[in-house]
């Protein structure tokens, strides 16, 4: 059987939807599971930053990094 | 041509030297034959990131004709070594085990495979590695480029990370050593849970010129090898001033095991309770009978503490910051979603937006804790506590799962944070393996004072000599 081009679109149309909308719905659930690990991993920062606030350093302290000129 | 024996593999460098030097088999027999050990073994446990066979024949010709002409260069000379695929050897690819780097090309040699090579030792190949050394927080062992480090002893167990390859190929004798890095664990987990000896340097003292930067001020190279006595040699050859690490301490190392302190000479922290509730029921025979080991050496125990701080957030907040700089075109550019990681992914984002306030209260914090570490080795030599709690994690849990699933931790933290704790104040670490639990080796860690490196050696060289544990070969190897 000879198939024109449109006839073979025709006829493959519905797979083509079915994927996008299967690949749309992957996508859909992957974007919350990661706006999920990024809210977590901001929490984690924030948590972080609050225990730090908690400590007390003597106003003298430097960093512990070195400048050299 | 001499046929390679097969216990080779396992030999130390020292004694493969004295064998080459011996002309028991050549330097390019040796090469060729650990080039295709790694090449075979290598993607069996995902630890090969890049076999270079030609590379090291070309190194093991020029080798075999220095030690033809008695140019004898040192027990590292004609031994096969492999490096973490963070580390650069000229116009070969360097991926940091992370899609977005997968056809990066540097056209220098990292200092530490310019001193190598410059030893005569034979780099047979690249090692893989978690991904950008996992300094985003990852969540899963498939964190990697090349798929989640397989442990030699157990194909179901994960080889620790970031180090991947690099302990899983010495564990299963495809290189004689590796040299790995270390920004927070991934020098002691991988060694602990491959059954390998591995030492994390102090801070400064081997160049990271030519490695991957995760963290200006904490990342740390050193080797992984089949004793203490090999990790000394091969510290004494990379470490050393350079002036293109601008964190380099400026120092050499010279192993002279002859003039350090021996062990009866010594005060050994510890915390009793790291060998028992804090440890895995499964794991606490082992370290309980190397404790005892330990106390045969003739070393003084004395029950201490670590000082007390908030050693996990502490370093968090600096590596966050560090990695968020150093990664800052990858995060921006949106590339960072390449990585295999979701929680890795997150955490790099996430790092962008970390306060400079935390940062640098960090940084502070860290002053003092540099202050109180230097009284704490006025009182004791260095401290020993196990390695890890327990053996290698199954392949496919979330790496957090078990501190989820743990039951309530003791009152007594133990030295539980000794490695965030060593890291920040740029301790130096010495991994040896000490026992099993069920099928999977478990290792100690001593931990010395900035510099103390000949001490811990030492202490790792007196306990491989009273136990055989680094001698173990996984099964079927």
């Amino acid at each position: 059987m000879k198939l024109t081009r449109r006839k073979l679109a025709s006829a493959l149309a519905p797979a083509l939807l079915a994927t996008r909308s299967a690949r749309t719905g992957a996508a859909q659930t992957a974007a919350p599971a990661a706006s999920e690990a990024l809210d977590g991993a901001r929490a984690r920062i924030k948590q972080n930053g609050e225990i730090l606030a908690r400590q007390t350093v003597p106003g003298d302290t430097e960093p512990a990094f070195q400048f050299k000129a | 041509m001499a046929a390679i024996p097969d216990n080779v593999f396992f030999a130390t460098a020292t004694e493969l030297n004295a064998r080459l030097v011996a002309k028991e088999f050549s330097v390019e027999e040796l090469a060729r034959a650990f080039s295709a050990r790694l090449d075979q073994l290598g993607p069996r446990y995902n630890a090969l990131a890049l076999s270079i066979p030609q590379y090291a024949r070309r190194q093991a010709v020029a080798v075999a004709r220095d030690l033809k002409n008695g140019r004898l260069r040192g027990p590292l000379q004609g031994i096969p070594y492999g490096v973490k695929d963070l580390l650069s050897v000229a116009n070969h690819p360097t991926t940091w085990g992370a899609k977005p780097f997968a056809g990066q090309v540097f056209d220098y040699d990292a200092t530490v495979v310019q001193r190598l090579n410059d030893t005569g030792s034979i780099l047979t190949g690249k090692l893989a590695m978690v991904e950008l050394a996992g300094g985003g927080g990852y969540r899963f062992a498939s964190a990697s480029l090349f798929g989640p480090g397989l442990n030699p002893w157990d194909r179901t167990r994960w080889s620790g990370g970031s180090s991947s390859g690099s302990a899983a190929a010495v564990a299963a004798g495809m290189v004689t050593f590796a040299i790995g890095s270390e920004t927070s664990g991934s020098i002691v987990t991988p060694a602990s849970f491959c059954g390998v000896t591995a030492l994390r340097p102090t801070y400064g003292l081997v160049s990271r010129h030519g490695a991957m930067a995760l963290s200006w001020t904490l990342d740390k190279l050193g080797p992984f090898a089949h004793s203490a006595e090999d990790c000394g040699h091969i510290l004494q050859v990379i470490a050393g001033k350079d002036s293109s690490d601008p964190g380099s301490a400026g120092k050499s190392f010279y192993y002279v095991p002859q003039y350090a302190r021996p062990m009866k000479d010594l005060r050994v922290g510890y915390a009793p309770v790291d060998f028992d509730a804090r440890a895995e029921a499964s794991a606490r025979p082992a370290f309980q009978a190397a404790l005892s080991v330990v106390r045969q050496t003739g070393a003084q125990l004395v029950e201490t503490k670590l000082p007390p701080f908030p050693y996990g957030p502490i370093l968090s907040a600096i590596l966050a910051a560090e990695e968020a700089s150093s990664f800052e075109s990858l995060i921006t550019s949106g590339k960072v979603d390449q990585l295999a990681d979701a929680a890795q992914i997150a955490g790099l984002k996430a790092a962008i937006e970390l306060p400079a306030r935390d940062y640098l209260k960090a940084m502070r914090l860290r002053r003092l804790i540099q202050q109180e570490f230097q009284k704490f080795f006025s009182q004791v030599d260095m401290l020993v506590t196990p390695a890890r709690p327990g053996p290698a994690p199954k392949i496919d849990e979330p790496l957090d799962g078990a501190a989820a699933s743990a039951p309530t931790p003791p009152s007594d933290p133990g030295f539980g944070a000794i490695i965030p704790a060593g890291n920040l104040a740029g301790l130096p670490a010495l991994v040896v393996p000490c026992g099993f639990a069920g099928n999977l080796p478990v290792a100690l860690q001593f931990v010395g004072a900035p510099f103390s490196e000949n001490t811990l050696l030492t202490a790792g060289r007196e306990f491989q000599q009273l136990t055989d544990w680094h001698r173990r070969r996984p099964p079927g190897l």
